[in-house]
């Protein structure tokens, strides 16, 4: 220990783990394969130092894989570190795999006694303890008989009264807190306070920030085998959820547009299979079909084509429903950002850009252009067109595209939109109930249907969220 | 190694625990229960009596009582051996889930095994009132001999443990040396006097003093060799040593192994 007032002092720690591809440890195998590599390293530590004082407790969060359970297997010794070291003053107790050696077929007493000498606790050690370890766990009534009686609840609450009642230097826990119902929780978490205040160095991994933030001093961020961040949990949690949603939006959002592009190929076989079959039709029923197209002509041209389209085109959630006279239809429509990339997930107050490329089937056909968003619940959120905007109508071309930029400012949760080619005179061309459904998402924590921008003066400062928050410590 | 010495002491409760639950465990469900633990040994004492005595004449007096004082310290050696170098990965569990010194696993194992031949002794104990020799006074030297024993069967244990984490083949390849080991012990038959070779050979082999010595006591009714019995002391040792020293080394990787 370089410092006495430490409990826990980790220098420069590597861990590097064999990921077999084929584990061969037969005689056989490590002879013929010897030149054959079996395995690939992977470093999941790269080098993490920190001190945890005495009577301190830490929390250590980052996300799945990041190397946080591998820290605290290193502290708890279950891994010995490749480079550097490890050291702690004190007697560990963890909460890590709870009720280790538990034999079913003993009693509830007996497995205390088993499970407390494995964490090094004597006879008489056991002995002292056993009254408060039968007490924490409210299991006075069922505690001779055998643990394979016991309900999973109860077993957790015997294994966490004996982990906790070690009276251990150092407490090491990971994701625990879920034990048993909301009443034990309570009472594991108070208990868990009392300990700390007794002076106990605590240290717990944990995805759920809140129980950090009410027990630890200190927050510890790791990712990718170091340490990104440290500090006062509150201020290092907010950094870092935003930065795991905004991880997973993007992860989000690739899933979303991989299952449109999926959806797309889809459709386009669809298509060539049926225009392959339609060939087919066309040869044998050249005349009866040169017939009725000459028809679907006559009747496109008057105006009076119905059903123009049963099958959706790929650009719709497969859900939505379409209807309209189809003298002029929408041919694709994307929501995009600012420079065109296809987007799923937009932030509050980012512009989301609906674009459209249609077709009509007349000269000069006059038409207004509208969408309407709403929230998954059905809420209709917004809707607007192009004689509300204005009061001119607008003339489409053959072939034309439009752009609807939508100043967002709906706050997160899951919408649709729908898109309205209509007449001048309220006739449908072309209607799609739920084209596209999009996401928002926000990092600041408001509340409601739409962002309103508020601003808050008290006695003369106005408070405002800096871009940056630097300011803690 | 003293820091680890110390460590299993404090964590000697553990190694309590473990061996009730060994030797409760070992023929729970069964009918005869803990019985098992003196009906085997009878029985195979029967066969080797029956093999010994009547289809190959060994020319050897009570021959059941001179095998039978020999066999049951054999069978605590070679279990110990066999199912110590099991005994890590037996604990898997255990291992890679918590932490305890590594040792206390092995030291159990061959623990209970030891439980286990004392209480057969009791068994020799009758077996030789019963045969008409009686207890000799050399009998206090007894606890020695199982003592030096139990020292020499442990670094064994410890050493195998070890290496079959890593080596899973380790257990296999103990079956066969164990079964042959018994031949170069005066298990079954005396130490060879006309064939100077293979008495070398077994009197190099440090657990034919301890088998002697024990054939010395109960069977003889002499005091053994002090001689010999250093001899099988001091590879006792020197083994111990070499099986807690590898251990500590090995230990550091074994949850990752397992």
């Amino acid at each position: 220990m370089e410092d006495t007032n430490n409990a826990i002092e980790v220098r420069d720690v590597k861990k590097k783990f064999k990921i077999f591809i084929d584990k061969g440890s037969e005689l056989k195998e490590r002879i013929l394969f010897k030149e054959r590599k079996q395995y690939e390293e992977r470093e999941v530590l790269k080098g993490i130092s920190f001190d945890v004082k005495k009577g301190e407790a830490i929390g250590l969060i980052g996300h799945n894989g990041c190397g946080k359970s591998t820290t605290l297997k290193l502290l708890t010794r279950i891994y010995y570190p490749d480079e550097g070291t490890v050291e702690m003053a004190g007697r560990v107790s963890s909460l890590i795999e709870l009720g280790a050696g538990f034999h079913p077929d003993m009693s509830g007493r007996e497995n205390i006694y088993t499970n407390a000498s494995i964490f090094g606790l004597s006879k008489k050690e056991i002995d002292d303890r056993l009254e408060d370890i039968i007490d924490f766990s409210e299991l006075e009534d069922f505690i001779d008989n055998p643990v394979r009686t016991y309900s999973s609840g109860m077993y957790m609450r015997l294994a966490f009264s004996v982990a906790i009642n070690v009276d251990a230097d150092i407490l090491l826990i990971d994701e625990i807190l879920a034990v048993g119902d909301a009443n034990f929780q309570r009472k594991c978490f108070d208990r868990l306070r009392e300990i700390k205040r007794k002076g106990t160095t605590i240290v717990i991994v944990s995805h759920s920030l809140g129980q950090i933030e009410q027990i630890c001093d200190t927050t510890y961020w790791i990712e990718d085998g170091v340490i990104k961040e440290s500090g006062v949990p509150r201020f290092v949690h907010e950094r870092y959820m935003y930065e795991m949603e905004r991880k997973r939006i993007l992860q989000v959002e690739k899933e979303q547009l991989k299952k449109q592009q999926r959806r797309k190929e889809e459709y386009l076989k669809e298509m060539e299979e049926e225009a392959k079959q339609e060939a087919k039709r066309k040869k044998k029923e050249k005349e009866q079909k040169e017939e009725a197209e000459r028809k679907a002509e006559e009747d496109r041209k008057a105006g009076i084509v119905d059903n123009f389209k049963k099958k959706l085109p790929y650009f719709c959630e497969p859900d939505a429903v379409r209807t309209g006279t189809g003298e002029a239809e929408f041919v694709d429509i994307k929501l995009t950002d600012k420079d065109g990339n296809e987007k799923y997930i937009f932030d509050t107050e980012e512009k989301i850009y609906v674009r459209i490329k249609y077709k009509a089937y007349k000269d000069d056909l006059k038409a207004v252009l509208g969408y309407g968003v709403f929230r998954q619940d059905g809420l209709h959120c917004y809707g607007t067109n192009t004689a509300i905007e204005s009061n001119q109508p607008i003339t489409l071309q053959r072939e034309g595209e439009a752009v609807i930029v939508i100043e967002n400012n709906l706050l997160p949760a899951y919408y649709y939109i729908d898109n309205a080619l209509h007449g001048t005179d309220g006739v449908k061309y072309d209607d799609i109930v739920r084209t596209k459904t999009f996401m928002t998402a926000s990092y600041k924590h408001d509340i409601g249907i739409s962002r309103i921008k508020s601003t808050f003066t008290v006695d003369g400062k106005t408070y405002l969220m800096g871009e940056k928050k630097d300011g803690e410590q | 190694m003293i820091k680890t010495f110390k460590e299993i002491i404090n964590y000697r409760e553990m190694i309590v625990n473990l061996v009730k639950k060994d030797l409760r465990g070992r023929y729970k469900g069964s009918v005869f229960g803990f019985l098992w633990t003196f009906i085997n040994p009878l029985f195979q004492l029967l066969i080797y009596t029956l093999a010994f005595t009547y289809i190959l004449d060994s020319g050897i007096d009570q021959y059941y009582l001179w095998l039978f004082v020999a066999l049951i310290p054999w069978i605590f050696f070679s279990s110990s051996i066999l199912g110590g170098s099991t005994s890590i990965r037996a604990s898997k569990d255990l291992v890679t889930k918590i932490y305890f010194p590594r040792e206390v696993l092995p030291i159990a194992y061959v623990t209970s095994c030891f439980i286990n031949m004392l209480l057969t002794f009791i068994i020799i104990f009758i077996t030789v009132l019963v045969s008409g020799r009686g207890i000799h006074l050399s009998v206090v030297v007894l606890p020695i001999i199982w003592i030096i024993e139990y020292i020499l069967a442990l670094g064994m244990a410890m050493l195998f443990s070890a290496i079959t984490v890593y080596f899973r083949d380790m257990e296999h390849i103990m079956g066969i040396i164990l079964q042959g080991w018994i031949y170069l012990t005066p298990v079954l038959f005396q130490i060879p006097e006309e064939k100077p070779a293979a008495k070398a050979i077994m009197m190099f082999n440090p657990m034919s003093p301890i088998i002697l010595a024990y054939r010395d006591i109960l069977y003889d009714g002499v005091f053994p060799s002090a001689e010999r019995l250093l001899y099988s002391l001091g590879f006792a040792v020197i083994f111990f040593f070499i099986g807690f020293y590898a251990f500590g080394r090995l230990k550091r990787h074994f949850a990752e192994e397992l």
